[in-house]
């Protein structure tokens, strides 16, 4: 059973590495790639469903006990994050063949693209943190692959400072690790939380511990490290924006939630405190780049800063309830910042540009876009009954509950703010007078699919968030109390 | 029962687009007319149960892990709201029937309008905090689709993001009194929290809470200064006009100060608040309503008059006023509700609603004259026994005078309410004899485009049955007491009012204040081209409109300014505020923890040939950013690599010098094959500040790293798990090369994994050389 959780790993990797030897055959390509993705979808959500309803699976890879081999350890918060990877990338795959040049395609855009995938996946799964760094070499090195695909000008300028600076955190990620090596002698995460905690955290770790935030503050474009982020984000084709804006920042999320409820845990009125100034700032300064331009592709890849900073605020205030926030937060983050690139891809492709002054009257035409649009919005803002409204709840009540208030205004007002600078693109775009469209432009029907796939996953999160919350809140509940996974860990023989 | 009162508008909103695309023959409002017409016969069969003191409670559970639940609650104040949508709703839904055209886009126009039904019988009637919400931001985002229905005027767009953008900042405002209420009451249910005020009443949050319900129960209601949403309302059609933006969706804020009276009413900041804006609505919308040409933005600030009106009576505490805001909620719907309609017929047959342009229409019209007289009769308060207005206006003064004064502050604001309350009602009478006799006596003013004539009949049928409503409460208002005025107040106030309503109380002050106000409104009526430049004195230039232009454009405005400095787009300046980040929060999380320590008594000792490496190493690493050409840089930087793979050798591992040995080849060879195709080294020199920043947040930098680096090899606390991999190598591993068998075997998933990393690098890089935008290429 335990060999399952390497699926979601493996079945990309080799996929992607498939595809290389056929990267003229394209339809093959294409296919293989959709039914790899709805594939290893249906291996993940049995996988994750059987995590849920039986607890974590632990695996030891090469046989190698804990702590002293590379342990994989698929618990709840790492599974369904899998799973949502795995539901983007459906989406992804389905959206590529209809909005991608051939060149791209043909440029080994599958192979990137699933071994990104599995990239993610192992980021997710893995409880090593060297191995960790691995990991994120992996889709650090598929995301550059794919930011430079089709090599024009504006993408390699971009490119470059993408590469720069993420290799400069990567540099500071792998130095980090040896500090904390050095200190606890060990790599393995569940042994470094009992290692930490015997020594109660001392001041040189909580030093480490903040290193490690600003990696991946840095990979997770928090405030005010986030400066690589939109304009990279923007410039490839929109299914590679809504790969990035989805799944990489929410790694370093990711990790700063699980490293900083397992690890870090030690003096949290200092380093979580410092998290939740670092929130409010990443929210206020996040919306008003998403104020700030005409661009709609940039003004989606900004609004992922905001979102990251609500995400921040739940792993500050360090609630039961405000980790179940930012967990499901984090889900609906994921989808829904994916629809929307997709969306706004759309958008550029029948309106020929993303220019927002340049834009009118699109409903007429569209209407069906238009209205997913709307929607997506609404999700986006956090308005009830969608997923977005579940997350942002209980943050805001874990913030009250604890006199955090400032912050929980902050985020109240973010949120108008957020409403207001997707809701221009629908008037300006949508609403108005008609414009002149561009002709002989492809369809944009095929992309309806994986859109509405996107935006029914988001609804279903909000108004069937009974179906998917005690697990959440489950997770928020083990993530307080780190002995449920350092027994999963280390006290399996 | 009532969760379905509630879906069956959503429900009806889902099949909407397929009724009109398959079902062309008939206007589609025909077929969903039933629904609100059943919604409304189902409360009307309540009646008689909630007068007799029961309620209802039914509903579906939906998120119970956060307590969030669709419960719904019938009493006396829910069912005269619930009464209100369904009733006004079937009324509205005929009038659109004749008022748009079957060409117009119908399946738009019903989706929103059935889709705010349901919201606003949610609004009304949800226990439950988190569903109040969920219903108060629909009826939000309905209000904003139909305001923008006609989406490609200009108008309607700027006033659909407006009021948007007013309403639903209240919305999470008043999110967030909720969630601090349920967090101090420990429950999501308005019943329990009200069963629980002395909590709520003792919380040192208790005015906070209030303010931030306050504020959005005042922007819903479009109290000043948040009213200037509803005049640029005015830009939905009209039947969406008369519906939400005057009888049902505007008094959803005196709904929850209506609900939540029993957790507020009767402290000193509940009335200093809720009847100090309602006052200053009151007078102000009166007073701007007067000045309006357009007969819409005539009604919409009489509407916000009226609704501070009704706030400011809530705001009194007393039980009679409770009685006397229900009873003019229920007046104003019925009178301001019949006078949109008329608005809308006289736009409809004239093809214009500028009232300078109008005038003698009663000859043309005479039945849409006969109803816009009781209605503006009726709003103007003259006291004739056939104007329900006039009943509740006199109540307002009564309760007006009768202030409870028991609190020094409240004695100390008492005396000035009467006064307040009748100059608005001056102003009130004003406009209304103004809306009446400039649209339907006199002289036609202007050349009208069509010529005006009678509307259809079912366009009359709405209004005519609201003016019905207006006379027979006027002459017979107990007939409404028992059923749904005292159940109603009793819901609010928690007791039954027992209040029978008179027309006649004898020469009382109320009565002078009724004469003082119909002779001043008569001459200033007279009188009014005299007095009009008064407007340019107050508000003069002053406008919240301008306020809210300013604050929309300037948080555009302050978004670029500030994005663009720091968004430069130089990775110099990115990497510079990302290493004075770190410098910050490390260096200072290494101070406050007092985190650094040093021990010496772990190291090796030191020999010459390390020291001399080492210096060598530090030499080239300056000399190389002192380079001016980019081989002789590179080349210096060699001599760190291969510094550096001298240390291995004195480390005793060798296989790592090797490979050391080897990376730095490579990559010495392919700098220099690269370097040979780039242009000179920009050697523009930097300004001195500038220069000196950088050195010190290099300098800083290694610094820190360093001090991080001693402090964690001094504070070594366990053994390390490598001893495992010394031990175990050769016994499990097969292996005598520790380090072969940690790459292939121990740590086997990274070794794979950096291969991967190697494969997918070798493929971008292909793919970049490939694969290029040849367009760009100069």
């Amino acid at each position: 059973m335990t060999n399952l959780i390497f699926l979601p790993i493996l079945i990309p990797l080799i996929a992607g590495t498939m595809f290389v030897f056929f990267r003229k055959r394209l339809p093959l390509v294409r296919a293989g790639t959709q039914i790899v993705t709805i594939l290893n979808l249906a291996v993940t959500a049995f996988v994750t469903y059987y995590v849920l309803e039986n607890g974590t699976l632990v695996l030891q890879t090469g046989g190698w006990d804990a702590p002293y081999g590379i342990i994989l350890v698929g618990d709840g918060l790492a599974m369904s994050l899998i799973l949502t990877t795995n539901i983007i990338a459906v989406a992804a795959a389905f959206y590529a063949p209809y909005s991608l040049d051939k060149g791209r395609e043909e440029f080994y855009f599958y192979t990137f693209f699933l071994i990104l995938i599995g990239g993610v996946s192992g980021a997710f799964l893995t409880g090593d943190i060297f191995n960790l760094f691995v990991f994120f070499e992996v889709l650090l090195m598929a995301s550059y692959g794919l930011i430079t695909l089709g090599g024009t000008r504006q993408q390699l300028r971009e490119s470059i400072k993408y590469v720069l600076l993420n290799l400069f955190s990567s540099i500071l990620f792998v130095t980090t690790v040896a500090f904390l090596y050095s200190v606890t002698g060990t790599v393995n995460m569940a042994q470094l939380s009992v290692r930490v905690g015997y020594v109660n955290q001392t001041g040189i770790l909580t030093t480490i511990g903040i290193l490690f935030f600003i990696v991946f503050a840095t990979k997770g474009a928090l405030f005010p490290l986030y400066f690589w982020m939109p304009n990279a984000y923007t410039k490839p084709p929109a299914v590679i924006s809504a790969l990035f804006g989805a799944l990489l920042t929410k790694v370093g999320i990711y990790s700063i939630i699980r490293i900083f409820t397992l690890i870090f845990n030690g003096n949290i009125d200092y380093t979580h405190t410092f998290f939740i100034v670092l929130a409010g700032f990443t929210l206020i300064f996040g919306v008003a780049g998403a104020l700030s331009t005409n661009n709609i592709k940039l003004i989606i890849a900004y609004n992922i800063i905001p979102a990251i900073g609500f995400m921040i605020m739940g792993v500050g205030v360090f609630s039961e309830l405000s980790l179940s926030g930012s967990i499901y937060y984090l889900i609906h983050d994921m989808v829904i910042k994916a629809a929307l690139f997709l969306l706004v891809g759309a958008v550029a492709i029948v309106a020929g540009t993303t220019d927002l002054r340049k834009i009118s009257g699109l409903i007429k035409e569209f209407p069906f876009l238009g209205w997913m649009f709307f929607i997506a919005s609404l999700v986006l803002a956090g308005l009830p009954p969608f997923s977005g409204f579940i997350g942002k709840l209980q943050l805001l009540q874990g913030a009250f509950e604890n006199g955090h208030y400032v912050v929980a205004i902050v985020a109240l007002i973010t949120s108008l703010l957020i409403l207001i600078s997707v809701m221009r693109i629908f008037i300006l775009g949508f609403w108005g007078e008609g414009m002149d469209l561009p002709q002989n432009t492809r369809s944009i029907r095929p992309l309806y699919f994986p859109i509405s796939f996107l935006l029914i996953f988001s609804i279903v999160l909000g108004v069937g968030a009974e179906w998917f919350l005690p697990y959440i809140q489950q997770i928020g509940v083990d993530l307080t109390d780190p002995s449920v996974y350092i027994d999963a860990v280390l006290k399996k023989e | 029962m009532l969760q379905y009162a509630v879906l069956a508008p959503f429900l009806t909103a889902l099949i909407v687009p397929f009724l009109f695309r398959y079902i062309r023959a008939i206007h589609t409002g025909w077929l969903i007319l039933p629904i609100p017409f059943g919604i409304f016969a189902y409360f009307l069969s309540q009646l008689t149960n909630i007068s007799e003191g029961h309620t209802q409670l039914s509903g579906i559970e939906w998120v119970p892990s956060l307590g969030m639940n669709f419960s719904f609650y019938l009493d006396g104040l829910s069912l005269l709201f619930s009464l209100l949508i369904s009733g006004i709703g079937t009324l509205v839904v005929l009038y659109s029937i004749f008022y748009l055209d079957k060409n117009e886009k119908l399946n738009n126009f019903y989706v929103f309008l059935y889709i705010f039904m349901g919201a606003m019988l949610g609004v009304v009637l949800s226990d439950n905090i988190y569903a109040l919400y969920l219903f108060w931001e629909l009826t939000s985002i309905s209000s904003f689709l139909l305001i923008g229905y006609w989406y490609e005027r200009q108008a309607s767009r700027y006033g659909a993001l407006k009021s948007m953008i007013i309403t639903v900042l209240g919305g999470l405002s008043m999110l967030g009194g909720l969630i601090l209420l349920s967090i101090i009451t420990g429950t999501t249910s308005i019943r329990e929290m009200i069963a629980a005020s002395d909590t709520v009443l003792e919380s040192p949050y208790f005015t906070g809470i209030l303010v931030l319900i306050l504020l959005g129960a005042f922007t819903k209601s479009a109290q000043f200064p948040f009213h200037i949403w509803l005049p640029d309302a005015m830009e939905a059609p009209t039947p969406v006009s008369a519906f939400l933006h005057s009888a049902t969706m505007v008094k959803a804020g005196i709904y929850l100060t209506a609900r939540l009276f029993l957790l507020f009413g009767g402290t000193d900041i509940f009335f200093v608040l809720v009847t100090g804006f309602g006052l200053l609505t009151l007078c102000w919308g009166s007073y701007m309503a007067v000045r309006q040409t357009d007969l819409k933005a005539i009604l919409a600030f009489s509407t916000i008059s009226q609704l501070g009106m009704i706030m400011t009576m809530l705001g009194f505490g007393t039980k009679e006023a409770a009685f006397a805001a229900v009873f003019h909620i229920f007046n104003h719907a019925t009178f301001k509700g019949s006078l949109f309609m008329v608005a809308g017929i006289v736009d409809h047959e004239t093809g214009t609603r500028d009232i300078r342009r109008l005038g003698g229409l009663m000859t043309l019209m005479p039945i849409s004259a006969t109803l816009a007289f009781f209605g503006a009769f009726s709003m103007a308060g003259v006291p004739l026994p056939i104007f329900n207005g006039f009943l509740s206006k006199e109540m307002f003064f009564q309760t007006s005078l009768d202030l409870e004064t028991t609190s020094t502050l409240v004695a100390s604001i008492a005396p000035f309410v009467p006064a307040l309350a009748v100059f608005g009602s001056i102003f009130t009478f004003v406009y209304s004899m103004y809306f009446f006799f400039h649209t339907f006596t006199g002289e036609t003013r202007g050349q009208l485009k069509v010529k005006p004539h009678e509307a259809p009949i079912g366009m009359l049928i709405s209004p005519i049955v609201l003016v019905l409503f207006v006379v027979i409460v006027g002459l017979l208002p107990n007939m409404i007491n028992e059923p749904i005025l005292t159940p109603a107040t009793a819901a609010i106030y928690g007791e039954l009012p027992n209040k029978h309503i008179v027309f006649w109380h004898g020469f009382e002050p109320a009565l002078y204040m009724s004469m003082i106000v119909v002779a001043l409104g008569v001459i200033l009526f007279l009188t009014r081209t005299k007095w009009q430049s008064v407007y340019n004195w107050i508000p003069g230039v002053l406008s919240a409109n301008k306020t809210y232009d300013y604050l929309y454009n300037m948080q555009f405005r302050v978004s670029e300014r500030t994005t663009r400095t720091y968004m430069t787009g130089s990775i110099r300046h990115y990497m510079l505020y990302i290493l004075i980040f770190i410098i910050g929060a490390t260096g200072v999380t290494l101070f406050v923890t007092d985190g650094f320590v040093i021990d010496t008594s772990d190291l090796a000792p030191i020999s010459w040939p390390e020291v001399v490496v080492g210096l060598v190493m530090a030499i080239a690493a300056i000399a190389t950013i002192l380079m001016k050409n980019r081989i002789a840089a590179i080349l210096v930087l060699g001599i760190v690599g291969y510094g550096l793979s001298l240390l291995f050798v004195f480390f005793r591992a060798p296989d790592l010098a090797l490979t050391q040995l080897i990376v730095e080849t490579v990559t010495v060879a392919l700098f220099l094959l690269c370097f040979y195709h780039l242009p000179k080294l920009d050697t523009k020199k930097q300004p001195v500040g500038a220069k000196t920043l950088n050195i010190i947040v290099s300098v800083s930098v290694g610094v820190l790293v360093t001090l991080v680096a001693i402090a964690s090899h001094s504070s070594k606390k366990f053994e390390t798990i490598a001893h495992y991999f010394i031990k175990e190598s050769h016994h499990l591993g097969g292996g005598n090369n520790v380090v072969n068998v940690i790459l292939v075997d121990m740590r086997g998933l990274d070794t794979l994994f950096e291969i991967t990393v190697l494969g997918l690098a070798a493929l971008g890089i292909y793919a970049m050389i490939r694969l290029r935008d040849k367009g760009e290429m100069d």
